[in-house]
């Protein structure tokens, strides 16, 4: 392999203990025999910088080194989609519209050990970072959604997870509304298994033009192009942040753990996305060849390695060039610090003085933000090894297909030794008592007061906001009819009893949810959050995870086709896991991104007249296990939901034709809380102002409770009476017999005669127990 | 010809593209221009759209209105052209006293929301009363009219040291649009008020009428899609201009004048 100037660590020469050594006293994670393979892999001992670089790409969240194999199982093909998982975001095919075919890019990504750590910047830097992935595509960034993980706010650790609850809410409004991306989905879950280990998950979607994707590698032909980088000033912020997100946290190393966590800046990241859109512009008009990448972990190492690498190049990069906003900083922190708001481009050497003009002088990055600039730092080379030198000095000299392969491992697992049993709960003795506790559960509340807080509008896009309605819509071509609408979902705790129907689970919840609003789904992208790999009980809930999103995904299929709805990206969290060995619940993490052909016809929840029919459709199954009802009474219970796919698929058909008819005043998916919570939120409407309420009634063979608080999947609609028939008659034909359950009207809540509930008591108790939660 | 509107964009602002295609559909053409090249002269109008002009440093929209190009702004406004400011625009322009426009200097700032639900940013759908006297956006409302529109901001109430001045405001019939509830009332009140804004102040306009700054979203409750709990009867029903597209179409009708 190349020679080098800089020091070499003679790993060769040390015994494991000093190789140990040496690793822990550079903060270095890799493992002894990991540090051997790199001598074997490169020739001869390596220098700092390379071990640096080995041990951010060698790590879980760079390399995917335990996850791929079974990534494999996910389907990510389809005849929409137009990039699958392979760069830094998938990209569906959406629309045609004036001669021009539109796709929507999408990323979904997590920020979980940055927000446990320091919360507002983790969380503010998770939401940047999956910006800059859906940026980087060439698309124009519109909408974002959050779904977040807590602990218990009345456990042993409130006020740290009220803390973190607030700071992380605070860190996505701090950060995303400058930004002018709006929020349009997102969920809230709060329990124990959080208590160590806050899950902050993002998606960010974007649209653009599918011919003028920006491609996150070299073009064709580039030897001798120039390797740009834009943004703020290299500092040591971030530093080791990739090999951070794949360690178990230790509240004792909370101090130090800090350092890994990036600063974000949005004022610069509002004003580099314009400038880098004017670069797009540019681009397109004079067809100039580009490559374009974010810069997230592993900085300007991983972002210029990659970019080449993919395209068969190699690059000779000089550190002194890099603008930085600290001195003396050693060779591989300027290389592999994940300060933030940056990107790199590579343009060929003609175009290099307009791209710098556009930043540096039409943007005025200089004088707007200290030290912030585009610079020239290198080229790309023919020869397919990554050069980096630093005051004179070669200090990285290897192959760079071997720095961007990683490697991998093939973990064992084993089904846990945990079993959960079913209570022996019997019927509430206060029924009214029973239901308002459960709407006033943080877990079931409106979030009103943390979706208030964002920006849920600005772009002028948005159609259905956060709280109105099963997922949030936007218009994102004003003029063209198609509409696009997203949800995110995952129950924890019925994935902490049974990680495949959890996952499960949550691909066909947030299907219903865009089907509930009128949209048909399109594509998933999914986060996997779960404990530490190399237990073979926690690896074994990511293994049953995978195939319970792969199965439903299948099961789930397009209508008149047996096509899989597909994955088009992803991202895997592990390492969820306290010092004491408590991991979080198995949180696979589900987007659905839905297309409606006429958003003229999207409903929310909300009921809109009194007189007409209620139906549900879904029927109630004995199904408590990881249920609210459950929770109140300090159960988990064992009988979880477990999706009937070919119903569950038949329903979601069935919603989106009679939407599409026209034929739904409003519609909403049953989970949560039941069918109970359901009815009381169709009532409320997102902004709890409603003022129709129901008559409805349950048949009793079984028991009351059980199919009120049941979260078994399903839907309930507002039909008009002289419409009933025609619904009956669609449904039927997708072998559905819906469940007529009442009529609307009158100022309370019915329910046999056991519950007559006045809509201000279902008003106060559903907007009280998120704030309570908080307080 | 039609007249044409820069959007000034300063750095930090994001609500450029919403505002520019709410000045197309009201029948005008725009262009987006950035604060240190615009070439304000040959525009026939002004728009200062919403965000965090400079990052909202020290205080909203202050920074910005310090900035050089409000020197000839000011120059165009003197000579009748309507300035427009939304959200952090009409920050910007209270900042440097172009409203209400009395005296030179600046008269009224921003301050932080008073609001007990939720504290900082706050986005959310509220109502607006119309109250002024005629001026360059209000041609097209009755007096007490009532609008639907979303706000989204964390200092969005109107304040001033100057003794006397809301009443002054109010004898000239500056206030333009007034928080209400769904009856019209005015209700100094949270959520009636949703920032706590002197007056219950939403929107204000210099004595002639031609520069108006507004705290809520006209650009967002435009067309019928935008709009909360809206039954829409097909697509073009969804493109409907609603009562807040109405300021921007007295700004074109002003124009032809």
């Amino acid at each position: 392999m190349g020679e080098v100037d800089a020091e070499l660590i003679r790993i060769q020469g040390m015994s494991d203990r000093q190789v140990g050594e040496f690793l822990k006293k550079n903060g270095i994670s890799l493992k002894v025999e990991e540090a051997r393979r790199i001598v074997h892999l490169i020739g001869r001992d390596p220098t700092l910088t390379e071990l640096h670089i080995f041990n951010i790409q060698w790590s879980e969240h760079s390399s995917y080194k335990s996850s791929e194999e079974w990534l494999k199982l996910l389907p990510t093909k389809g005849k929409e989609v137009i990039l699958g998982p392979s760069e830094d975001a998938g990209i569906v095919r959406f629309t045609k519209h004036e001669g021009e075919t539109y796709g929507i890019v999408m990323s979904h990504e997590s920020h979980n050990h940055p927000s446990q750590v320091v919360p507002y910047e983790g969380a503010a830097t998770g939401i940047g970072g999956n910006v800059r992935d859906v940026l980087c595509m060439g698309a124009r960034v519109i909408a974002s959604a959050d779904p977040l993980r807590f602990g218990n706010p009345d456990g042993k650790h409130a006020n740290r997870v009220k803390y973190i609850a607030s700071q992380v809410i605070e860190g996505i409004a701090g950060y995303g509304n400058p930004l002018g991306v709006p929020v349009i989905a997102g969920d809230i879950y709060f329990n124990d298994s959080f208590d160590e280990n806050c899950l902050v998950n993002v998606v960010t979607l974007g649209i653009l033009k599918e011919k003028d994707i920006v491609h996150s590698k070299a073009p064709p032909d580039s030897e001798g192009y120039d390797i740009v980088i834009v943004g703020k000033a290299t500092d040591n912020s971030g530093f080791g942040g990739a090999a951070f997100a794949s360690l178990i946290l230790d509240e004792e190393d909370r101090e130090s753990n800090r350092g890994a966590v990036q600063v974000p800046d949005p004022f610069l990241k509002n004003v580099l996305i314009r400038a880098t859109e004017s670069v797009f512009e540019e681009v397109r008009k004079k067809k100039i060849p580009v490559g374009f990448k974010d810069m997230g972990a592993g900085g300007i190492m991983c972002s210029t390695s990659e970019l080449v690498a993919s395209a068969g190049f190699g690059a000779e990069i000089d550190l002194d060039k890099v603008h930085v906003s600290m001195h003396d900083l050693p060779p591989f922190i300027v290389a592999c610090s994940e300060t933030q708001e940056r990107f790199t481009w590579i343009c060929p050497t003609a175009f290099t003085d307009a791209l710098l003009k556009i930043y540096n002088e039409d943007f005025d990055l200089l004088n707007i933000s200290q030290g912030a600039r585009a610079s020239v730092i290198g080229k790309v080379t023919k020869s397919p090894t990554y050069l980096l030198s630093h005051q004179g000095k070669t200090v990285c000299n290897a192959d760079v297909q071997a720095i961007t392969a990683g490697i991998k491992y093939q973990r064992e697992f084993k089904p846990p030794k945990q079993r959960y049993t079913e209570p022996d709960l019997g019927e509430p003795k206060d029924y009214e008592k029973a239901v308002l506790d459960v709407l006033a559960h943080p877990n079931v509340a409106s979030k009103a007061a943390c979706y208030k807080h964002y920006d849920t509008q600005v772009q002028g896009l948005t159609v259905i906001q956060p709280g109105d309605a099963d997922a949030g819509v936007q218009a994102p071509l004003p003029g063209c009819s198609a509409g696009i609408a997203l949800s995110v979902d995952c129950n924890p705790k019925v994935s902490r009893i049974d990680a495949y129907w959890g996952a499960a689970n949550a691909v066909a919840e947030s299907m219903r949810n865009v089907a509930a609003v009128g949209a048909v789904p399109l594509c998933l992208t999914d986060c996997l959050n779960y404990g530490n790999p190399e237990k073979p009980e926690a690896f074994y809930q990511f293994v049953q995870g995978v195939k319970g999103l792969s199965e439903a995904a299948t099961q789930l299929h397009f209508k008149g086709t047996q096509e899989p709805v597909p994955f088009i990206s992803g991202n895997v969290s592990f390492y969820n896991e306290s010092a004491t060995g408590k991991a979080v619940d198995a949180s696979a993490i589900v987007a659905c991104l839905g297309r409606i052909d006429d958003l003229s016809k999207v409903i929310t929840m909300k009921i809109k007249k009194a007189g007409s029919a209620l139906f549900m459709a879904g029927e109630r199954k004995d199904t408590l296990g990881g249920s609210v009802y459950y929770d109140l009474h300090g159960q988990t219970g064992a009988n979880i939901p477990k999706s009937d796919f070919v119903s569950e698929r038949n329903m979601i058909y069935a919603v989106t034709d009679a939407i599409d008819k026209r034929l739904l005043l409003s519609c909403h998916d049953i989970s949560d809380g039941g069918v109970i919570v359901a009815l009381a939120e169709m009532i409320l409407g997102g902004e709890a102002d409603g003022e129709i309420g129901a008559q409805v009634s349950f048949d009793e063979k079984s028991p009351l409770w059980k199919a009120l608080f049941s979260e078994s999947g399903g839907f309930v609609l507002e039909v008009e009476e002289k419409n009933a028939k025609e619904v009956q008659r669609i449904f039927s034909g997708h072998g559905i017999s819906l469940i007529k359950l009442g009529t609307t009207g009158g100022p309370q809540l019915v329910i046999n005669d056991r519950i007559s509930l006045p809509i201000g008591k279902l008003k106060e108790a559903w907007t009280s127990g998120f704030r309570r939660a908080m307080a | 010809m039609k007249p044409t509107i820069a959007v000034i964009w300063f750095p930090g602002m994001n609500c450029e593209n919403e505002a520019k295609r709410a000045c197309v559909a009201a029948g005008m053409d725009s262009e987006i221009a950035r604060w240190n090249n615009a070439k304000l002269e040959k525009f026939d109008g002004y728009l200062l759209p919403g965000g965090w002009s400079f990052e909202d440093r020290v205080r909203a929209g202050v920074i910005a209105s310090k900035d050089p190009l409000f020197d000839s702004l000011k120059e165009e406004a003197k000579a009748g052209k309507p300035v427009l400011g939304i959200c952090n625009g009409c920050q910007v322009l209270a900042e440097t006293g172009l409203v209400p426009g009395i005296k030179p200097e600046a008269q009224m700032a921003l301050a932080p929301n008073a609001n007990p639900f939720v504290s900082g940013y706050y986005c959310t759908w509220v109502k607006i009363k119309h109250v002024g006297k005629k001026n360059a956006y209000n041609a097209f409302f009755k007096h007490g009219e009532i609008l639907d529109i979303p706000i989204a901001h964390g200092e969005g109430r109107f304040i001033s040291a100057e003794k006397g001045l809301m009443e002054q405001l109010e004898k000239n019939g500056q206030i333009v649009f007034k928080y209400c509830d769904a009856n019209g009332a005015v209700i100094h009140d949270f959520p009636v008020n949703p920032n706590g804004a002197a007056a219950n102040i939403a929107a204000v306009a210099n004595p002639k009428g031609n520069v108006l700054a507004i705290m809520p979203h006209p650009e967002r409750a435009f067309f019928k899609f935008q709009h909360k709990e809206k039954q829409m009867a097909n697509y073009g029903d969804a493109m409907t201009l609603m009562p807040a597209a109405r300021i921007f179409e007295s700004m074109r009708e002003y124009l032809k004048k």
